[in-house]
């Protein structure tokens, strides 16, 4: 549990870096996985908690066979994924728009990204399959 | 702010700007506030020097995207430098090598801007 504060934003870069890396990735892979988890982290203080600074955000990290699972879980309100914007690049300058690349990110790197509603908590689901695969860039 | 500098220098007609840590959501004011004074001080050829930057984040991201089109609407432009492997492994994630020019270095940035090769990619 980390309070809803950024200042501990490079604790969490730092602590899923060193997970990936026990749970068997390298090559850049730690570093990317840390970055979404960074953005899921960032988008619960921000967002879920629209920046209040008393309030809880939770990991959980979970290795099972050929996968490393992270949680971001918060309680604040309710995020609806479907109201997330998509991203066209080529537009978002052009149009001055802020916000919505973390998501982006996230749902680059990780093989899948998923959001619930549970008992009043947000969970941002990140899953990264440790078998080789095509190239993210 | 934590473990974000960035100083800035001036060379040839060229603004360099050198985020030095990491730019994420808690420090990025830092360098949105610095890259918004060079642009009022109408200096719209930036080169933003990455050689000690060790990731950056969606918000670092943003930042840049937020001020490229008033600088080239100014006729200026962005380029950035001296990416090391992280840093242009999440440039090339979302396809942002695609919008900016980027240069294995600082000099090469520079020069850049004092040949005719146009504003942007």
């Amino acid at each position: 549990m980390l309070p809803s504060q950024t200042c501990f934003l490079s604790l969490v870069r730092d602590l899923t870096k060193r997970m990936a890396e026990l749970a068997g990735f390298d090559e850049g892979t730690p570093d990317r996985i840390a970055l979404a988890v960074d953005e899921a982290t960032t988008n619960a203080i921000e967002h879920a908690y629209h920046g209040a600074a008393d309030r809880a955000v939770e990991l959980r990290f979970d290795e099972q066979g050929q996968e490393l699972r992270v949680e971001v879980v918060d309680s604040g309100q309710g995020i609806d994924p479907r109201a997330m914007p998509r991203v066209d690049l080529e537009r978002y300058a052009s149009e001055r728009r802020r916000g919505g690349l973390g998501v982006h990110l996230m749902g680059r790197i990780m093989d899948s990204v998923t959001f619930r509603r549970s008992a009043r908590r947000n969970v941002c689901c990140l899953v990264k399959q440790k078998r080789p695969g095509p190239p993210e860039a | 702010m934590g473990e974000l500098t960035v100083e800035t220098r001036h060379l040839e007609g060229v603004t360099l700007l050198y985020p030095r840590g990491f730019i994420n959501a808690h420090n990025v004011r830092l360098f949105e506030s610095e890259l918004q004074r060079v642009l009022e001080q109408g200096q719209f050829k930036l080169v933003v020097n990455c050689a000690d930057l060790a990731y950056i984040a969606s918000a670092g991201l943003g930042a840049i995207m937020g001020a490229i089109e008033e600088i080239r609407d100014h006729g200026g432009d962005l380029r950035l430098a001296g990416l090391n492997a992280t840093v242009l492994n999440i440039f090339e994630i979302l396809g942002m090598h695609r919008l900016y020019r980027i240069f294995a270095s600082e000099a090469e940035a520079i020069q850049s801007f004092l040949s005719l090769e146009g504003p942007a990619a």
